[in-house]
């Protein structure tokens, strides 16, 4: 039984991989972003449980402003995918240009709301 | 030239008014000076000449009046004459000249002292007087009080009207310093406390056998006024610090009783000296504000380690507050030295309640912390003692929060939370930068 299982899990993480080297090379770059935002958070969430929660609004700032890359990082991938129909009129220079500004302002109101 | 006689009119008319000026009753010198004394008849001048003479040594200026003079007044042009009033006139039916009920008590209101002695002869009058004052005279016009176990040995055979009373108050202010050891003789009507009014104390109350009825007839029904409900005599200090003194015994203040040797039945001990003097002068300090009146002055606070008063406090200020609290003594005001007075740091309900520790000498002081709340606030003194004037203070103050620039920049603790946001920023420069080239 538990040899079937982890047998089925390694089948499961090579098809994974092998469908993931077909993605084009920009979409695998916001991937990592994403990763990275994403881990910068999870760290800051742990430095706060252990060192407290004083400086609150700071912590807030650091953690929304990983969250908020992430999530617009995610936008972005989702109109520059080919294989979304959903987007396929929009041109990637338009999604990138949109990343831009939202990225500007999100960084403007986590400068504001840091200190 | 007409104008250098008339600057010496001015100080002419001033050098006169002066004296007349400072003998009026007013903060600096609470005590009264002038007071007027209704009689029923010129003879109780020299039957109570002891307790006149005390009141005239203690520097009081006695005006002596038949309570139907027809020239009675106690105000003219809109300014009292009088500082107290005393109606030792227990049978009058009607004042005469411009006096009445109404008049009396805008004198009270007006915030004057007034003591009243009545008898077993009380007219309406005197009793309606006492009633709106918080006291109920007994209505029975033929009661006395009568106690069969407390009455005084020395005094009439048989009816027992003539009592030893030594139910008193336990309080310095009002009764003095030294304990009154021989009881007080008294005979005279009963009245009790009507139960509406917070303001009127039982100074001397009737033992627990005692009751009002007529003496000289059967009692065929249970007296009204029975055992310690009775007052004998009672005060009352009105809001605004008008002090009123009522008694049923005009023969309490009676050089007779003031002399007279007293025994109480049941107690073997002989006092050659009533209580009654001592009691007497010493209420009547307190009635005419020679004793318990307070004053505070110099409220004062500023922030921890600096002198001046500032126009505002911020949240989190360490704040000193000193006030000095005095007595007046009947000559100066004295240091007034207590453990129990409270300042509050106030705002619709007291965010700080401290307790003022104070140098003996009059300077009460405590320090605090302003609360993390900013609004406008209150400095409050809210002291009632009984027998003491009460002193309400309040100095406005508003509280203000940090300046924007107040606060702490750059904590330590928040490095981590820094660093995250700018490695975001550099991240997505260098994101954009690689996701554009990377071909």
């Amino acid at each position: 039984m538990a040899r079937t299982t982890s047998r089925d899990a390694q089948a499961l993480f090579q098809s994974l991989r092998s469908a993931y080297t077909a993605t084009p090379t920009s979409l695998k770059i916001i991937d990592l972003y994403v990763v990275f935002a994403v881990f910068t958070a999870i760290i800051q969430v742990v430095y706060m449980a252990i060192v407290g929660s004083f400086p609150f609004n700071s912590f807030l700032s650091g953690v929304l402003s990983c969250v908020g890359t992430a999530v617009l990082a995610v936008c972005l991938r989702i109109q520059v995918n080919k294989e979304n129909k959903e987007f396929k009129d929009l041109p990637p220079e338009r999604a990138f240009a949109d990343f831009v500004l939202c990225n500007l302002v999100l960084h403007l109101v986590i400068m504001n709301f840091l200190g | 030239m007409a104008r250098s006689n008339f600057s010496v009119l001015t100080i002419l008319s001033v050098t006169l008014l002066l004296p007349v000026l400072s003998l009026s009753f007013s903060p600096d010198s609470p005590s009264d000076r002038r007071l007027l004394v209704l009689l029923d008849d010129l003879s109780l001048k020299s039957s109570l000449s002891i307790f006149f003479n005390s009141l005239k040594s203690r520097g009081f200026d006695l005006d002596f009046k038949l309570a139907d003079d027809p020239k009675l007044a106690l105000q003219r042009y809109g300014q009292y004459l009088y500082d107290g009033l005393i109606l030792f006139s227990p049978s009058i039916e009607r004042f005469g000249g411009t006096l009445d009920l109404a008049a009396v008590l805008d004198f009270v209101d007006s915030g004057h002292d007034l003591l009243i002695a009545a008898d077993s002869s009380a007219s309406d009058l005197i009793k309606s007087v006492a009633t709106e004052c918080g006291v109920d005279f007994d209505e029975d016009p033929s009661a006395l009080v009568i106690d069969h176990k407390s009455y005084a040995v020395a005094g009439t055979e048989g009816d027992h009207t003539l009592i030893a009373a030594d139910d008193f108050i336990e309080s310095d202010v009002l009764l003095g310093k030294n304990k009154i050891e021989a009881p007080v003789l008294f005979k005279g009507i009963a009245h009790s406390l009507n139960a509406a009014n917070t303001l009127v104390l039982k100074v001397l109350s009737a033992s627990p056998s005692a009751y009002s009825a007529n003496p000289s007839s059967k009692l065929s029904s249970p007296p009204s006024l029975t055992g310690s409900s009775i007052s004998l005599v009672s005060v009352i200090q009105a809001r605004n610090n008008a002090r009123i003194m009522i008694t049923g015994s005009l023969d309490m203040f009676s050089n007779r009783f003031f002399r007279s040797s007293v025994q109480k039945a049941g107690s073997p001990k002989k006092y050659d000296k009533s209580g009654n003097e001592q009691f007497v002068t010493e209420l009547s300090k307190w009635v005419f504000h020679e004793r318990g009146h307070l004053k505070a002055v110099n409220l004062r606070h500023n922030k921890a380690g600096e002198t001046d008063e500032p126009a505002m406090y911020r949240i989190k200020d360490d704040l000193d507050f000193s006030v000095e609290i005095y007595e007046w003594s009947g000559k100066s005001w004295e240091p007034y030295v207590a453990d129990d007075v409270q300042v509050q740091f106030y705002m619709m309900s007291p965010y700080v309640l401290k307790t003022l520790s104070n140098d003996k000498k009059g300077l009460y002081h405590t320090s605090f912390k302003v609360p993390d709340v900013y609004g406008v606030f209150q400095f409050k003194v809210e002291y009632n003692r009984l027998g003491y004037t009460s002193l309400l203070l309040s100095k406005q103050i508003p509280v203000r929060p940090f300046r924007h620039n107040e606060y702490e920049r750059f904590i330590t603790a928040a490095f981590p939370y820094y660093g995250a946001s700018f490695t975001m920023m550099a991240g997505f420069f260098i994101f954009s930068f690689v996701y554009l080239y990377h071909k």
